[in-house]
């Protein structure tokens, strides 16, 4: 029996995990849908891919562009082989910082980031709601991008109250703030933040970090060191490439037009340091394969296991891997070469759902098949393989031997139908009998609602879609803001209709100054005001560190369900004025 | 009138073999002539599986039979699409070429027919209720469900309640079903479940590998279904 197999059998044997999945990734898929059509333009997916293409295609020549874009901004570029060199990277970056914030990064899971800096006597906290309560469980991240997925919220709770803290009950508000708590706590008093990366720019040296709940934004501009660890292929060529994927991205992860915080991370402030650490581990060898190269584009977005039926049965743990669903059935494999998860190609229908989904355009379910043909991937055993060849002498040979293997084979391999102790699956009748009766419709089974039909898509009054997606996305929309206790008052360079979306430059993106406040309240010109994010590249051109905001911080860690108000400021006030 | 061979796969043969007589049928109504090919596989199940050379010795067999005909017009989705896009992929060179112009003569029975000039004159009459599901190959690889939802929709009497998750897999996947049984079961319980939630006991695909896998599910759950391939549903509505 393959591991996965045998994690699967397990987790559906506990309580099925479809039960919890099943409901919130068809919402999130039929949402992501409806998202597409309106907070990106209808090329959306096609300019994503464009970018991610073109990375591919010149990384060597993108990472000279980068090492030189970060000496020049003072980001220190450091490049590592192998998951020992990034940890020792890291590590010797470190020097003897005891208390390290950490937010999500999937390479830090992939080299085992975490556990070996605990190794060395540091203190790491996941900041990140998900990371940390599946930190306490100890098993893994189940999702790349809601890692807590595989748990309801009344184990949630059990695992704070094991792990100390006062829950008196299950509510899903209560039990994020319980975390934010323990994590702005921590924040109070913390040596380095480690961070991952959702893109590197390779004109600016620029780092792109997209969040929702402010850990981040607090992990960057508190403690006196940040480093962002990513994988060689998050490269992009400029800005204009980073908002393309951005535009792309958290619709197709979390159906958000864009996540509250998007960071362009330039060099640190005086008297601060920033480091990227650039992860190889065998990427360059993908690089170098032909046929599976073009999964370097992916932006881990979790489309492909938000829209995956195996996932959704199996749940992410199953995979065995940090990268799970399709895109961890293909990923695995090529950068594990010792066997581990050859397995994993196998744990797919093929059904295809996967890369209808990928904004990026990778054939996930064609790459599937090429790893179960070639010496890696193919987690088949010296009897499947007499079953083959003794399935080309029936199908090769004299009809009639087919129909006779067939039989033999048949639906019994797939054996006992689990929890049904006794029952078997067989082939059915070969004629089938007809009941009229069964043509008659049962009328008194309800049917399901079919999910929503996308929305409309932008309308040309760019203004009023501005006011409507901001509010929509949780930002207070006023023409009179009043003054309170706390507010910090912003200019925005420039606002996104189709996401409701402000961006911050210069001094006004001061993140220490934002997360102190109570609310930040942000004076927008009409004229201000572009149709998509892609439209903001020439307002990125100016240096620093440009933040777009789109609404206050929130977490969807558990069960899905939106808690507004995480860290840093409760509310995001926008000021719509008349032009200059 | 078209003359054309109707390619009965191999798993049809064996496990539903009166489902080619009911693909015929439907074929001849239109006017064409038929030549039957029976039981022959496409390479699929090892292909999917990895093995391609074992893949390639059993497609052989069917592209010699089909050689000689124009037009190869076959009840399964998945057969349909492993011909259409990946066998001659097995293939290098002139040879690989050849039989790819060689795969675009086979046709889908679904596709064929609701493209058929003779079609709109079928006189096709059910009274009931189904519900009709995809391969996930008939729909992502050869955009199927158009046309199969159009000739269902074009039977008087018919009351099509399509599936509220139409798009998703039933778990067969060839086999996936046999790797990794407990997934797959559980893939075909949640379309098991849409399926009951439209309050119908007939389930239509065109292809009858999903429809086994389900049926097979299903009497083990003691849920009451009928599954019809598109073609017994067609050749039923034309008596
Ligand atoms: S493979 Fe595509 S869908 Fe899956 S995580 Fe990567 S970019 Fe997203």
């Amino acid at each position: 029996m393959s591991g996965f197999r045998a994690r699967a059998r397990a987790e559906i044997a506990a309580g099925p995990p479809a039960a919890t999945l099943s409901p919130i990734l068809r919402k999130l898929v039929a949402d992501t849908r409806a998202q597409l059509g309106t907070a990106s333009p209808s090329d959306a997916r096609a300019r994503a891919q464009e970018a991610r293409a073109y990375a591919v295609d010149h990384m060597d020549e993108l990472h000279d562009q980068l090492r030189e874009s970060c000496a020049r901004n003072g980001t220190g570029y450091h490049r590592a082989a192998t998951a020992e060199e990034a940890v020792a990277i890291v590590s010797r970056l470190l020097g003897d910082a005891r208390r390290i914030a950490k937010s999500k990064s999937m390479v830090a899971e992939e080299v085992g980031l975490t556990g070996s800096l605990r190794l060395q006597g540091r203190e790491v906290l996941e900041t990140d709601i998900g990371e940390y309560i599946v930190d306490i469980e100890g098993r893994g991240p189940s999702h790349i991008t809601a890692p807590a997925l595989h748990l309801n919220r009344a184990r949630i709770r059990e695992l704070l109250a094991g792990a100390g803290a006062d829950v008196p009950d299950d509510d899903p508000v209560r039990l994020s703030r319980t975390v934010r708590d323990v994590v702005a706590e921590f924040f109070a008093d913390v040596d380095a933040g480690i961070t991952g990366a959702n893109a590197v720019i390779a004109s600016s040296g620029r780092i792109v970090i997209v969040e929702n709940e402010g850990n981040v934004s607090l992990g960057v501009s508190r403690p006196d060191v940040h480093i962002a660890i990513t994988g060689m292929e998050k490269v992009v060529a400029d800005e204009e490439a980073a908002l393309a994927v951005l535009q792309v991205l958290a619709p197709s992860a979390t159906a958000q037009p864009l996540t509250a915080y998007t960071h362009f991370l330039g060099g640190p402030e005086e008297g601060k340091e920033r480091h990227l650490v650039i992860v190889d581990n065998g990427r360059s060898e993908i690089l170098a394969d032909e046929r599976y190269r073009d999964v370097l584009r992916c932006i881990r977005c979790g489309a492909c296991m938000n829209a995956c039926p195996v996932y959704t049965a199996a749940g992410g743990l199953s995979y065995g891997s940090p990268y799970m669903g399709p895109i961890g059935a293909v990923v695995s494999p090529l950068l594990w070469r010792d066997g581990r998860h050859d397995d994993l190609p196998s744990a797919s229908s093929l059904c295809g759902r996967c890369t209808e989904v990928c904004p990026v355009g990778i054939p996930l379910h064609r790459m599937l098949l090429d790893l179960r043909a070639g010496d890696t991937g193919n987690g088949g055993s010296a009897i499947e393989r007499l079953g083959w060849k003794s399935w080309v002498a029936a199908f090769a040979g004299p009809q009639g031997r087919a129909a006779s293997w067939l039989a033999r084979l048949g639906l019994r391999a797939g054996g006992n139908l689990p929890g049904l102790p006794g029952s078997e699956r067989s082939l059915p009748a070969a004629t089938p009998t007809r009941d009229p009766a069964m043509l008659i419709p049962l009328d008194s089974i309800e049917p399901e609602p079919a999910p929503e039909p996308p929305a409309a898509t932008l309308p040309a009054d760019v203004v009023a879609f501005f006011r409507e997606r901001a509010a929509i996305v949780g930002a207070i929309v006023t023409d009179d803001a009043g003054s309170e206790d706390g507010d910090r008052r912003v200019r925005a360079t420039a606002a996104v209709a189709s996401t409701g979306s402000v961006l911050l430059t210069g001094e006004d993106a001061s993140r220490a100054a934002l997360m102190d406040a109570r609310r930040i309240v942000v004076e927008v010109d009409e004229d201000a005001i572009v149709r998509f994010p892609q439209d903001l590249a020439p307002s990125l051109a100016a240096g620093g560190d440009p933040l777009i905001l789109t609404g206050a911080s929130r977490t969807a860690d558990i069960e899905k369900r939106i808690v507004r108000g995480i860290h840093g400021p409760e509310a995001l006030v926008v000021v719509v004025g008349g032009g200059a | 009138m078209a003359k054309l061979a109707l390619f009965v796969p191999c798993y049809m043969a064996a496990l539903r073999p009166d489902d080619g007589g009911h693909a015929r049928r439907v074929l001849e109504r239109l006017g064409d002539e038929v030549e039957t090919i029976v039981g022959p596989c496409c390479g699929q199940p090892a292909f999917n599986s990895g093995y391609r050379a074992e893949a390639k010795s059993v497609g052989r067999v069917l592209l010699r039979a089909a050689r000689r005909h124009e037009t190869i017009v076959t009840p399964s989705g998945s057969c349909a699409s492993m011909v259409k896009h990946y066998l001659a992929g097995l293939w290098a060179g002139p040879r690989g070429a050849s039989i790819e112009r060689m795969a675009h003569r086979f046709v889908e029975f679904g596709a064929y027919v609701a493209a058929h000039p003779n079609v709109a004159a079928l006189p096709l009459r059910l009274a009931g209720a189904v519900t009709y599901h995809d391969s996930c190959h008939g729909r992502r690889e050869l955009g199927l469900t158009e046309g199969a939802v159009g000739l269902l929709e074009q039977i008087e009497g018919l009351d099509l309640r399509r599936l509220a998750y139409e798009d998703e897999c039933c778990g067969f996947g060839g086999a996936f079903t046999v790797k990794e049984p407990e997934v797959s079961v559980a893939m075909a319980r949640s379309k098991l479940a849409d399926v009951a939630s439209r309050g119908v006991r007939v389930l239509v695909s065109g292809d009858l590998s999903c429809l086994a896998h389900l049926e097979a599910t299903a009497r083990a759950d003691d849920q009451p279904l009928e599954t019809w391939t598109l073609a017994e549903l067609l050749d039923r509505a034309l008596a």
